[in-house]
């Protein structure tokens, strides 16, 4: 009911805002034609490159599972993904920046800015989640299938036809679309990154249009053309299944097909290649943090941005956490009574807050409240609020498996033993507290990383860690964003050495 | 006494139905084919399954439309009895009032699995999962217990020494008491009712 109000009042807000409605001319002017194909573009293009890619990496991994430091590997690929853009935006401005490391090689016509910048920043970040995914997702062929192709002797490609694609095609798709609407959403990478009009995305636009021009008519437009496409995208994706990426690895008596020695060096180069490209913009913070000024003020700043990005992130993770479980609660009991219809509609509005990207959310929210409070005092709680309903579908997904899985092997027998609450809680915490502690690192990291909500809500005197290193790299003060970075990155790392240890024991 | 009153379940496209009073303190085996709904009639008493019509009198009181946790059931399943993440003396103790750890020990020495309760449910033989579901069941406080064939995973020296057992406690605690198995040695052994489905 909470989260659905919130929602209700931010739509409230977008359509009614005193009168005055969306600019409905904007929708027919070669600026929102060209920020309209822009973000389709990147997101294409973000989607292809990263789900092309991230197929043979993952074949790679699988058909040489002895690879070095594999689990660090693939530890560094979830990490990639979680990590707050702004971390990574000046690891690659260090890099490839204007006065970068290696930009002098790269010639006179080399410019970070711009649709290389945004597409290079995308693809760092969901590469490694497709690999993750598609290594997730071979690893589920089983012996028995590879038994039989080896017993009918199948060619390589008769193998990938006939084993390997089947068991990747419908995760192909799924991994394409969940990637294309992180891109379109994109907001921290193209504002950094964008370097003009000519790369600007819809959400930038927004950010744009409602704290620098204040024209709220074409704020509205932009976000209900943001809102239809990426809601559209999503629903059609929401029909499918959810993509399997932090799922157990389910490594053990799978038997493989033998690789050559050749193949071998190939899976050995490209996993090499990978490794390079995920941990070089990480790397390339390091010269920035010795060099970086450490001033009283400087540290004071990263502290406190560090310590009150630290309690949003706990409150709305323990918050999402609750609110997750309690929503559950109704879900898993329709589904124990076999009641298919109201599942599907209490799953639905579990995950609403998926359609609408939190641009668009705090835009509603913003309109709606701006002439009745004082957004700047109170700004933080609809920070934290907004923050809450964006990481709860990620919460409940991560949480929904394990509780499913614990009622379908222990419902009937719970209710025969004729449990009290207080014992049934117990043994089902002692069965999910694993799932409980990892979902809570990672959207613990989903909310510390967020930009976009904070863009709109946030107020200069209190700065979370992300927007103070926006703040820096804005500045050109590249090394104190480099140690900002750093000492987020070391949090995050932190965090995700936590949770893939939890993930081990669930 | 437990009286099946014109008890109707319907499975699929199958219907099956029952009628049957059995005496208080009994024990009952049910014997049949597979399939015939031995099971489904333990789970329709249990509450489990709904009866399309009929009626389940437990001393002349209709607990066909109670839920599970007010039927004075208590029922051991084909398998799945045990939660796999706790210790084995844990599960046993669920489910179970005012029986401390004494009689626990005392009861698992009898059924020999007295080394058992402290290991997790994963480190016990499909022989030893079964006794230790048997074991609370019997000791559960609801005077009629059911079990699905409960010595199915048995040897044959540990299933006299279980059996046995069960007819001891059933016995001496006044228990009515349903089993399903395929063992004749079974029937004789224990049944003052044999129920042929």
């Amino acid at each position: 009911m909470l989260i659905c109000t919130v929602t209700l009042l931010s739509f409230y807000g977008l359509i009614a805002f005193n009168g005055q409605g969306a600019d409905l001319e904007l929708l027919s002017d070669s600026y929102f034609h060209s920020i309209l194909i822009f973000s389709i573009k990147q997101a294409l293009l973000s989607a292809l490159i990263s789900t092309v890619l991230a197929w043979p990496i993952a074949r790679a991994i699988y058909y040489y599972p002895n690879l070095l430091f594999k689990r660090a590997f693939l530890s560094l690929a979830l990490l990639c993904f979680v990590l707050p853009t702004l971390v990574l935006i000046t690891g690659f401005v260090s890099l490839l920046g204007r006065s970068g490391i290696i930009t002098p090689l790269l010639g006179p016509d080399w410019n970070l800015y711009g649709l290389h910048g945004i597409l290079l920043a995308h693809v760092y970040m969901n590469l490694p989640f497709a690999i993750r995914a598609f290594h997730a997702q071979l690893q589920n062929i089983p012996a028995s299938s590879w038994m039989l192709a080896s017993q009918l002797k199948l060619s390589g490609w008769q193998k990938i036809f006939l084993i390997e694609w089947p068991v990747l095609r419908a995760n192909f798709n799924l991994t394409f679309g969940f990637i294309f609407i992180l891109c379109f959403n994109s907001f921290a990478v193209v504002l950094a990154l964008g370097g003009g009009p000519q790369s600007t995305t819809l959400e930038v636009a927004i950010y744009q249009a409602l704290k620098y021009d204040f024209n709220i008519g074409e704020a509205l437009t932009l976000a209900w053309s943001q809102l239809l496409i990426a809601g559209t995208f999503f629903v059609l994706l929401y029909r499918s299944n959810s993509v399997s990426w932090l799922s157990k690895d389910t490594r053990g008596d799978y038997q493989l097909p033998c690789s050559s020695s050749w193949q071998k060096i190939r899976y050995g180069l490209l996993y090499s290649c990978t490794l390079i490209f995920m941990l070089t913009p990480l790397l390339a913070l390091l010269p920035g943090v010795f060099a970086a000024d450490y001033s009283r003020s400087i540290i004071g700043n990263i502290l406190e941005a560090l310590s009150l990005t630290l309690v949003l992130g706990i409150i709305c993770a323990s918050v999402a956490i609750a609110l997750a479980y309690a929503i559950m609660l109704p879900i898993r009991q329709s589904i124990l009574q076999g009641k298919t219809r109201k599942t599907l509609v209490l799953q639905w509005l579990a995950n609403h807050s998926l359609i609408a990207p939190a641009m668009v959310l705090s835009v509603g929210l913003y309109i709606l409240f701006l002439p009745l409070i004082d957004l700047d005092s109170v700004g933080m709680i609809f920070v934290v609020i907004l923050n809450i309903m964006m990481v709860l579908p990620f919460a409940i997904q991560q949480i929904r498996a394990r509780l499913l899985q614990y009622d379908s092997d222990y419902a009937v027998l719970s209710q025969s033993l004729k449990l009290s609450t207080r014992q049934k809680l117990s043994i089902e915490w002692h069965y999910s507290k694993s799932v409980f502690f990892s979902t809570f690192a990672l959207v613990i990291m989903l909310a510390m990383g967020d930009v976009a909500i904070f863009s709109i809500f946030g107020s200069d005197q209190l700065k979370t860690l992300p927007w103070l290193i926006y703040q820096y790299a804005g500045s050109y003060k590249i090394n104190e964003a480099s140690l900002a970075s750093a000492v987020l990155l070391l949090l995050y790392a932190t965090l995700l050495f936590n949770l893939e240890r939890a993930k081990q024991h669930a | 006494m437990l009286e099946i009153n014109q008890l109707n379940i319907q499975l699929g496209h199958h219907s099956l139905n029952y009628h049957r009073q059995i005496p208080t303190s009994a024990i009952v085996t049910l014997q049949g084919v597979s399939g015939v709904g031995k099971s489904s009639l333990l789970l329709t008493i249990a509450g489990f399954i709904k009866a399309q019509s009929g009626s389940i009198l437990w001393h002349g009181k209709d607990i066909s439309q109670l839920e599970v946790e007010q039927r004075p059931v208590a029922m051991l399943f084909q398998e799945n009895n045990l939660f796999e993440h706790i210790s084995v003396l844990q599960n046993v103790r669920l489910g179970l009032v005012n029986i401390s750890d004494q009689e626990i020990q005392s009861s698992a020495e009898q059924l020999q699995i007295e080394d058992q309760l402290h290991k997790m449910p994963a480190q016990l033989s499909g022989g030893q999962r079964q006794r230790v579901g048997i074991l609370r069941t019997l000791l559960r406080p609801e005077p009629l217990l059911l079990l699905d064939e409960p010595f199915a995973e048995l040897d044959h020296q540990t299933r006299e020494i279980t059996a046995d057992w069960v007819a001891d406690m059933a016995r001496s605690n006044h228990k009515t008491l349903i089993l399903v198995t395929h063992q004749q040695e079974d029937v004789e052994k224990l049944a003052t009712q044999n129920w042929l489905l």
